[in-house]
């Protein structure tokens, strides 16, 4: 618990797109909220009518239901000239927003859950990368992330060993994979409580081929596989106790990132105590 | 704690899994390649993932998460991300204990597994899951001329697990008849829930 940390991000929660489809039901922070409106001038309002502050940015709507926000980070690389923008729609999920954001962080799973697309057995081995927090902007950050992978995105062709580069600003977000002139694909995280999430993929990609709707299909495929996972791990709240859950070299950015997340205070879809 | 009653033998073959529960527990039912069978606490060490939703390789079962293998001693024997590693022998599953009797697969929380009735004279019928709690399942042995016994598994608050075994000498007419019969006492149960 700790909504009272939670309150003070902002959140994605709608495709800003999607609002000339006219009123939308949709639930932040166990509040239900509406999300109404037009691009330029969006409306979201909590059930008794209070406006909550709004900003369009990544092709999304954010709001914050703090009085005391802090501010939305940037993805510097997203406004580079010659990137597809491509918002992948949403997808609800079971299972606290910090696991969804850690399984986005983690590559050894690719072989098992994304069999053939992101991984492939006998290619499971995880070399050492270097994980740090970033005191500056206190960030949680992954480099040199090496993995062979069978199909990387719906842009690449065959098997390619790709260099990840992730990225945690904001406990919901996670922006991986950045290297100079590489696509970039994030997860904007909603956290309609704390075991339920709506999931907003958002992708800035070299690609000028593949139609829009198969880029977006490719997204989705992923993320369903990884919902099969999100909603059968128990507890459903991702646990902070280092003795609950043993981790292996692999996973030095989850582990910094359940360190970073208890740092900060950011506990809401976390617990604390044993099982 | 007694010892329930969580399938039926024939419904898990070698190299499978599947999920069970016992008294609010999870659990992941395997049986190896060559026929071992454990209950485990249906949980991964490493990240909590289920494993009865994993696949079994061999004398192992592999988490579907990141391939972690557990062998029949629930000890894990690989991690895929790291091949060359040799898991810490710390690194293991919570066992429960299991057994085979009269066609049955029994699980015990506590203790040694003991099964809570004899079960000779009797082959297995099958197994059914009932969305009604277990005092509302009660009336299942006037359900066929056949002498059937029951085994009630309650799951949670509202279902009920019920493996039927029926007299050993009954004929297939006589089989299909009671599983018939099981099945319309099944609709008429959850229809006054």
């Amino acid at each position: 618990m700790s909504r009272e940390h939670a309150l003070n991000d902002w959140y994605a929660v709608a495709d800003a797109n999607s609002l000339k489809r006219g009123l939308a039901t949709t639930k932040l922070l166990g509040e239900d909220i509406t999300v109404s409106g037009s691009f330029d001038a969006p409306v979201v309002e909590t059930t008794d009518g209070k406006r909550l502050p709004t900003q369009v940015k990544f092709d999304h709507l954010w709001t914050t239901l703090g009085a005391d926000p802090r501010p939305l980070f940037d993805i510097p690389e997203g406004d580079e000239d010659g990137r597809t923008r491509v918002p992948c729609g949403m997808v609800r999920v079971k299972c606290s927003p910090l696991r969804a954001v850690e399984n986005f962080l983690d590559i050894a799973h690719f072989p098992f859950v994304h069999t053939d697309v992101l991984g492939a057995e006998p290619h499971t081995e995880v070399e050492p990368y270097k994980v740090e927090i970033r005191e500056t902007d206190d960030e949680v950050w992954a480099t040199k992330v090496k993995f062979f992978q069978p199909q990387a995105a719906k842009s690449a062709g065959g098997g390619i060993t790709t260099d990840y580069v992730y990225r945690v600003p904001a406990p919901t977000t996670a922006v991986p994979p950045k290297h100079e002139a590489q696509d970039i694909i994030t997860i904007f995280v909603q956290p309609r409580s704390e075991t339920e999430c709506d999931v907003w993929p958002w992708m800035a990609l070299y690609d000028f081929e593949t139609p829009y709707a198969e880029l977006v299909q490719f997204q989705q495929l992923i993320f369903l596989q990884d919902r099969s996972i999100l909603e059968n791990q128990r507890p459903v709240r991702l646990p902070l106790d280092p003795k609950m859950e043993i981790p292996t070299r692999a996973d030095l950015t989850s582990v910094a990132y359940r360190r970073w997340l208890k740092k900060r205070g950011a506990l809401y879809g976390a617990s604390e105590g044993p099982l | 704690m007694s010892t329930k009653a969580v399938g039926l033998s024939r419904d898990l073959p070698a190299g499978r899994v599947m999920p069970a529960h016992v008294a609010g527990q999870d659990l992941a039912v395997w049986r190896s390649v060559s026929g071992v069978l454990s209950a485990w606490d249906n949980r991964c060490p490493h990240r909590g993932m289920a494993l009865s939703h994993g696949f079994v390789r061999g004398e192992a079962l592999a988490c579907l998460y990141h391939g972690w293998h557990f062998d029949c001693d629930r000890h894990c024997t690989l991690i895929p991300s790291h091949p060359d590693l040799t898991p810490p022998e710390t690194i293991q599953t919570r066992a429960f204990s299991a057994l085979e009797d009269g066609g049955v697969i029994w699980v015990a929380l506590e203790g040694e597994a003991q099964p809570s009735d004899d079960l000779s004279g009797y082959k297995p019928l099958r197994t059914m899951q009932f969305h009604a709690p277990e005092d509302a399942v009660g009336t299942i042995n006037i359900l066929a001329d056949q002498p059937v016994k029951t085994l009630l598994n309650p799951w949670g608050e509202s279902r009920t697990l019920v493996t039927t075994l029926i007299a050993a000498t009954a004929s297939i007419q006589a089989m299909k008849d009671a599983t018939i019969a099981l099945e319309t006492l099944r609709q008429q149960v959850e229809a006054r829930q």
